[in-house]
């Protein structure tokens, strides 16, 4: 026999017979380990595929051009065409008309989608977006350069319901128009929305002659695309406002869009592992305990530390592998179900109308291996530690459980993790995420996990010694299992604290996810309540580019009977900076004499009437002042007239709806700077005595009434919170497998307590306890474990909803809330978790008496 | 006497220990052991009784290279003991030593085979001979059972076997007699004997019970003053048991 | 004469051009050249579902051409195009042809929109030049919706421009070109030396029995060529003689019609010919003309009757395996002319980008086995159905 043979044998015969006769342990830590990796590298995949698809569908609509030329608004004058057409280093210049049209018909079931038509000028679009060329019908070629035709990519015809010949109906502004759907695609990606027109038809029909979204420019060959980018915005600024824009800038901006979502949810994915990090440390800790005399034993007969160590990491390493494994295997098939049943969009909002492939990513796989394994080691690595440099005398005999277990649990590196968690909360974002803040809930989470057998040792002891000392001798039964659990809990503070680490983390998780929702709902409630005091609401189609009601259409809609005020809004969209996404300007009429009766002012603001004479006040949302730096007082020019007007920021507003920023101005001062009369929104008060049913019978009267769309505060408030709830739907799922994994901790930890406490029963069965009576020490202690645990989770669980809502929220999304706190639910969750826990208590510990008595006091293992 | 027993050791059992003023104290300063000397020739069995809290099993631990003595060194071969690391005096313990327990220690989720093999498969050794041992103390054809199914005489049985299966030179048998009734007592104690003897081994075995002691060589007890010979009568009544072990098997 | 007449015919004609078109359409292929495809179409005016199609004018008989007016563009019409084609000498003394032109079509895009990128009219241009040292056509293309000063054909005089192609008549009558293709460029002047050429009867071109199957067709012969041109980063001076035909029209080609044969050539004497016949799908003539002019100015016209034309020696194109025959006899009236290629491969094979196939090259011609002249000729419709 060979040297590694006998020694790889040996190992085996440990690991095996460790693994049969624990297979709950094994089980709860393996489900634990794949639980964290599955749902880690499944969002990852899903949040890769969405991303990538998103982004490729992006690209896909700018080709493949060397540089774009685009306004600060949604389109802008096509007189720069010729211009840049006829440019000594340009090749080809592609106009492009990209509007997002509303579908007329109910907008709540297609959720106020639009539809993303581009018009392209085929000759030289099949050079720039070879992909985006209509099919024309074999017998009807030349429809691709007709008047009324549309061609639509699969998906689009999908989501429509209509095929190849079918009219397609749209709304622009308060009219109706019809075309015909003329083909396919020659290449739209799967999922994706859209519509190819001529260009020329599109201006026309869509009714934006004269205008283009964007002009693409493949440069001749050899020329310096940075140099000429340069050169380009200096000849455009005497022009007017352009943005110049890379194929970098376009992926930037994409990025942008969605990256503070993805980040949050690829932390909340940590999260789930990190909590599986405490699992398997005390699964490891507690089966390393169990066998201190089995390990004792062995180094009694000749095994060195080295290989002692060796063969706890060797446990350790399987497990691990065997659960990442698993946890990848699962995480794949989980994502790939996910983006084939509910699409890429996790309900963030930010990947609809794409159909993402998975597709298996070997270095992600590669990191959540290594991170599942690294955490399942890092788990054993101080166990094994222990066990290997035990003496292995003392360590023969029982009763030393705690003492091994006391050197794990040194009060420093807690107090070191908390310390350096209350640092990070005051370190500002970098790359406008909050890495910090997340560092900062990381080392509170183990930081108060580390400090926890203080804790239980602290509270137990008293409430022992409190307990005994009021207890009179003729109380009996019920305290006397008390007296026994407390006991145990305060003398051994280090296991139940071990039990406790899934518990602590998966309830703190739970209780700070559920004060940010419940801040962040509440908010959100508050402030549509704010932002919608009208009786009821109009609006024009959908979308940032929809055309909206003319003048006398508003003329029109003034004169119906019962208003006693309308308010007219026009938003557009402005872009102020490449890199980013666009962000909305917002034109209604705000009360001077007090803007907080318009807008949900935050605090910061300058009272109109201490505005500079003469200046045109804006006010921003949160966003801005993140994004852009625009801060109250700030003077700013917007690009939206030539040259481009001044304004001085009086004040910032909350906005939950858009995380990229806006700006709201009076609509008196927007319409004077742009001249662009057409408005979107109207918000209506009825005079008393009036009925929303009869002021929306009389408008649908009206020659574009049917154009119009109806909300009433409460249905917008309801569709808002929905839109809401389903947003944290994933967030939801995230608690509930923490939760699983907490609750599988305490399964595990307690078996493999009650099996090492065989002996400790054995000898209460001697002196007369039931059963029943042991059963029922278990469940207190569980109970009493799980209930410090949901204490110190909640205060845990408080301080991190403090860096949730005041720190990771303002600087991922940009919008400040209040702190709430729903105290029913969070209740309600303890005891549950407490009821889960004694239960799981006792499950666990039922296998420990059933067995003979006699025997068990006998048996040293 | 001494003399030929030296010759034997040198024929086929080179091993030798040697205590040089041995002094312990516990934890809590509580002084166990002082200034104890002792010789163990090879192929020597001896016994060690003495009272409950004597430093009985600290002298176990101290031979065995679990502890270190305060002053004075114990010496293997030649070898000081506190002069090796813990992986040599762990290779050393594998190779030279055997032990028994009086709590059997015998892991619950290896096959009896298994756990006789521990020792072989420690020492990188064939694990042929863990189904001879099986066989020697009389659990043939039960190797592929589990410890729990044996009774305590079985186990320690197992243990026997297992602190003997890979030849050490020296088996240390701390109360081994000590879970089980005198009966079966007195077989595994007379099993114990004979398979020391007949693997060539040294034996200490420490105990309270004045018949287990009877099963060896010589008996010493263990007192404050250090390690002295049982008085003459108990000596008789060891030296009669231990012929009577001997005698009807191996001749 | 020209592949665009290929436009002004009903469905089936090309069979298997069209099916090239198709198949090549379902490929993901670069689609630049798509426009082929659309002037093919333009005519089937038939299956067009528009509001308010435009109207056109009709080509008739007693309609006197005016020039210069005539020189210019007739936005009017469905199609017009100007096609200059001609033998060129390096330095060397070695022989080069080439051909330019620019076509306009018009669609059946609503007038009434407003938009300055609606697609009224599409310019189009081919360039190719040929060189027996190469043995191959170096050809190119362009097109795109006329507007914005960027793509136009105007009215007056010749003047049209496709981004930095163009076409421009001088008010001395000289042209002007420019095409910087993607493996060559031409800069050339064309110079006048006799007044144009009416066709057939005053510029009243027929194409076909019924009478609306017409053109207006004028040629500008014996166009003396100086110029350079550049290949392969290499200018070299150029001269020459050319001929350019400019034809519009809004009729329909017959239906029977499969493809025609033309040739246009400058005599030694001073002479030019033009001559071509429409074949039928029976193989049959549809169509055929013939007219020659003297240095003197006399008008000669030939009657469909007069004017045969018979295949000599064929060549089979190894990329489009379509058989052309290269050499051709033509018989007018009395005299006969042979056409004898510069080099047998000058098919304009752009399946690649725009699916069109036609054989266009320089020739040398001879009259009654005496060496006459050099000129261009065009075969269309000999590109077999491609079967997949």
């Amino acid at each position: 026999m060979t040297k590694p043979l006998n020694k790889g044998m040996l190992s085996r015969w440990l690991l095996s017979g460790e693994w049969r006769t624990h297979r709950v342990q094994l089980a709860a830590a393996i489900i634990a380990i794949a639980l964290g990796v599955a749902l880690g590298f499944a969002i990852h995949l899903i949040n890769t595929a969405a991303f990538n698809e998103f982004s490729a569908a992006a690209k896909s609509l700018s080709g493949q051009s060397d540089l774009q030329v685009r306004g600060p608004q949604v389109t802008f004058d096509e007189s720069l065409y010729p211009v840049l057409a006829q440019h000594r280093d340009v090749e080809l210049a592609n106009p492009v008309l990209e509007l997002d049209v509303a579908i007329p018909g109910n907008s709540q079931e297609r959720n106020n989608a639009t539809l993303k038509i581009l018009g392209l000028d085929i000759f030289h679009a099949s050079v720039m977006t070879p992909d985006l060329i209509g099919i024309p019908a074999e017998e009807k070629l030349f429809d691709i350069l007709a008047d009324d035709a549309i061609f639509l990519s699969p998906a689009a015809m999908e989501w429509l319901g209509v095929k190849q010949g079918d009219p397609l109906q749209l709304r622009v502004g308060t009219q109706t128009i019809t075309l015909r759907i003329a083909g396919g695609l020659t290449r739209a990606r799967a999922g994706q929305r859209i519509g190819v027109m001529d260009i020329g038809a599109a201006q026309w029909r869509l009714q934006r002659v004269g205008q283009l979204s964007r002009i693409e420019l493949k440069l001749l060959p050899g020329v310096d695309r940075a140099a000429f980018k340069t050169k380009l915005e200096q000849e455009l600024e005497l022009r007017g406002q352009y943005l110049v824009t890379e194929p970098a800038n376009e992926e930037t901006r994409v990025a942008n869009m969605s990256r503070a979502y993805r980040v949050n949810l690829n932390m909340l994915a940590m999260v789930a592992l990190f909590t599986g990090t405490f699992l398997v440390f005390s699964t490891q800790a507690l089966s390393v305990v169990r066998r201190r005399h089995q390990f004792a034993l062995l180094r009694v007969l000749g095994l060195t530390r080295r290989q002692l160590l060796g063969q706890v990491l060797f446990e350790g390493t399987a497990l691990g592998a065997i659960g990442s494994l698993t946890g990848l295997a699962l995480g794949y098939v989980t994502a790939a179900t996910a983006l084939h049943y509910f699409g890429g969009d996790l309900g963030g909002g930010f990947f609809t109308g794409i159909k993402p492939d998975v597709h298996f990513d070997l270095l992600a796989a590669s990191v959540f291996f290594i991170l599942g394994l690294g955490i399942t080691l890092l788990g054993s690595a101080a166990p094994a530690w222990e066990a290997a440099t035990a003496n292995p005398a003392p360590a023969l005999k029982s009763g030393s459980e705690d003492i091994a277990l006391s050197k794990l649990a040194t009060p420093w590196p807690g107090l070191i993790c908390l310390v350096s968690g209350i640092v990070f909360t005051q370190l500002p974002p970098i790359f406008d995420l909050p890495i910090f803040g997340y560092l900062a809930i990381a080392q509170l989470l183990t930081g108060g996990i580390i400090l926890m057998p203080r804790f239980a040792a602290l509270v137990f002891s008293v409430a022992s010694s409190t307990l005994s000392s009021r207890t009179s001798p003729a109380q009996v039964a019920a305290p006397a299992l008390t007296t026994l659990a407390l006991a145990r809990l305060a003398n051994a503070p280090n296991q139940a604290a071990i039990a406790l680490g899934g518990v602590l983390a998966s309830f703190t998780l739970i209780v700070a996810m559920a004060i940010m929702v419940s801040s962040f709902r509440v908010s959100v409630d508050d402030w549509l309540k704010h932002v919608l005091p009208a009786d009821l609401y109009l609006r024009t189609g959908t979308g940032g580019d929809a055309r909206g009601l003319t003048p006398a259409e508003t003329k029109a809609l003034e004169a119906i009977p019962g208003l006693a005020r309308v308010d007219f809004l026009r938003s557009s969209q402005l872009a102020l900076d490449p890199d980013r996404p666009s962000i909305a300007l917002i034109a209604r009429p705000i009360d001077m004499t007090d803007p907080g009766n318009t807008l949900p002012m935050t605090g910061e603001a300058i009272s109109p009437p201490l505005l500079p004479e003469g200046t045109m006040p804006i006010w921003v949302s949160e966003a801005m002042v993140d994004l852009y730096g625009y801060t109250p007082g700030k003077r700013v020019t917007l690009p939206i007239a030539t040259p481009a007007p001044s304004f001085v920021i009086a004040g910032v507003w909350r906005d939950y709806g858009r995380q990229f920023g806006a700006i709201q101005m009076q609509l008196a001062d927007y319409q004077a700077l742009t001249g662009d009369r057409l408005v979107n929104d109207a918000a209506l008060w009825l005079q008393n005595g009036t009925t929303s049913e009869q002021v929306i019978a009389s408008m649908r009267r009206l020659p574009f009434g049917d154009a119009l769309d109806f909300s009433e505060p409460g249905q917008i408030r309801s569709l808002s919170l929905n839109i809401f709830d389903r947003s944290f739907a994933v967030t939801y799922l995230l608690e509930g497998v923490a939760v699983v994994i907490g609750l599988l901790g305490v399964a595990a930890s307690f078996s493999a307590q009650a099996l090492a406490r065989t002996r400790e029963f054995g000898m209460l069965r001697h002196i007369g306890m039931t059963r029943r009576q042991i059963l029922g020490m278990l469940a207190v202690e569980g109970g009493l474990l799980t209930a410090l645990g949901a204490v110190l989770g909640f205060v845990l669980g408080w301080c991190i909803s403090l860096i949730l809502v005041f720190i990771v929220n303002p600087q991922s999304f940009h919008w400040t809330m209040q702190l709430n706190l729903p105290w029913k639910g969070l209740l309600a969750v303890a005891l549950i978790l407490m009821a889960s826990a004694s239960m799981t208590a006792v499950a666990s510990g039922r296998h420990a008496v059933s067995g003979n008595a006699v025997r068990a006091v006998r048996e040293d293992w | 006497m001494v003399a030929y027993r030296a010759a034997c050791g040198a024929e086929f059992n080179r091993f030798m220990l040697e205590l040089r003023h041995i002094g312990k104290a516990y934890a809590s300063g509580r002084q166990v052991l002082a200034d104890l000397s002792y010789t163990l020739d090879a192929g020597e069995y001896v016994a060690i009784m003495g009272e409950s809290g004597v430093g009985k099993s600290t002298l176990l631990n101290l031979i065995a290279g679990l502890d270190i003595p305060d002053t004075g060194e114990i010496l293997i071969n030649g070898t000081t003991m506190s002069s090796l690391s813990d992986d040599a005096a762990t290779r050393l313990r594998r190779k030279e030593f055997g032990f028994i327990f009086q709590a059997f220690h015998i892991l619950p989720h290896l096959t009896l085979s298994q756990n006789i093999a521990l020792p072989l498969l420690l020492n990188d050794a064939s694990t042929e001979r863990a189904e001879q041992m099986l066989e020697a103390v009389g659990l043939r054809g039960r190797g592929s059972h589990f410890p729990r199914q044996l009774s305590g005489g079985e186990l320690q049985r197992v243990a026997i076997a297992r602190a003997l299966v890979h030849s050490p030179k020296l088996i240390l048998a701390d109360e081994p007699t000590g879970n089980l009734d005198p009966d079966t007592a007195h077989d595994i104690l007379m099993l114990m004997r004979r398979e020391i003897k007949a693997n060539g081994a040294s034996g200490i075995i420490v105990t309270h019970s004045r018949a287990a002691a009877a099963t060896a060589d010589r008996v010493l007890v263990l007192t404050k003053q250090g390690l002295h010979p049982l008085v003459p009568a108990d000596a008789a009544d060891a030296a009669h048991a231990a012929n009577a072990a001997d005698s009807p098997q191996r001749g | 004469m020209h592949i665009l007449k290929c436009c002004s015919t009903h469905t089936d004609f090309f069979p298997g051009y069209w099916r090239s078109i198709f198949q090549l359409m379902r490929r993901p292929i670069p689609l630049q050249g798509l426009f082929v495809t659309f002037f093919v179409v333009t005519c089937f005016a038939a299956t067009c579902v528009f509001a308010t199609p435009p109207r056109f004018s009709p080509v008739v008989r007693d309609m006197p051409l005016t020039f210069p007016h005539d020189f210019g563009d007739h936005p009017s019409f469905r199609n017009e195009w100007w096609y200059a084609t001609g033998w060129l000498e390096t330095p060397e003394k070695k022989p080069l042809g080439f051909q330019i032109t620019f076509f306009r079509v018009a669609t059946e895009h609503d007038r009434t929109n407003p938009s300055r990128f609606a697609p009224q009219h599409l310019i189009i241009a081919h360039a190719a030049l040929s060189d027996p040292a190469a043995g191959k056509l170096l050809h190119d293309q362009k097109s795109a919706r006329e507007g914005f000063g960027l793509a136009y054909t105007k009215e007056g005089n010749t003047d049209v421009k496709l981004g930095d192609w163009y076409l421009v008549r001088e008010e001395n009558g000289r042209y002007q070109t420019s095409i910087k293709a993607e493996d060559f460029m031409l800069h050339l002047s064309l110079t006048p030396t006799q007044p144009p050429m009416l066709q057939d009867i005053n510029g009243f071109s027929r194409k076909g029995p019924r009478p609306e199957q017409a053109s207006y067709y004028y040629s500008e012969p014996q166009l003396q060529v100086s110029g350079t041109v550049t290949r392969t980063g290499k200018e070299i001076a150029v001269s020459g003689v050319a001929w350019l035909d400019h034809e519009w029209s809004t009729a329909y080609l017959d239906p029977a019609a499969d493809g025609w044969d033309w040739v246009g050539a400058n005599l030694d004497d001073g002479s030019s010919l033009m001559a071509f016949r429409i074949r039928g799908k029976d193989g049959g003539k549809v169509w055929a003309y013939a007219g020659i002019r003297d240095p003197s100015g006399r008008f000669t016209k030939f009657e469909p009757e007069q004017v045969t034309f018979e295949p000599q020696r064929t060549w089979r194109s190894p990329l489009t395996n379509a058989t052309y025959p290269v050499e051709m006899q033509i018989t007018t009236g009395s005299t006969v002319w042979l056409l004898t290629p510069l080099q047998d491969d000058q098919e304009l094979d752009s399946r690649q980008s725009t699916g069109a196939v036609y054989w266009e090259g320089a020739v040398t011609v001879t009259r009654d086995g005496e060496p006459a002249g050099r000129g261009y000729y065009e075969m269309t419709g000999y590109v077999e159905p491609l079967e997949l």
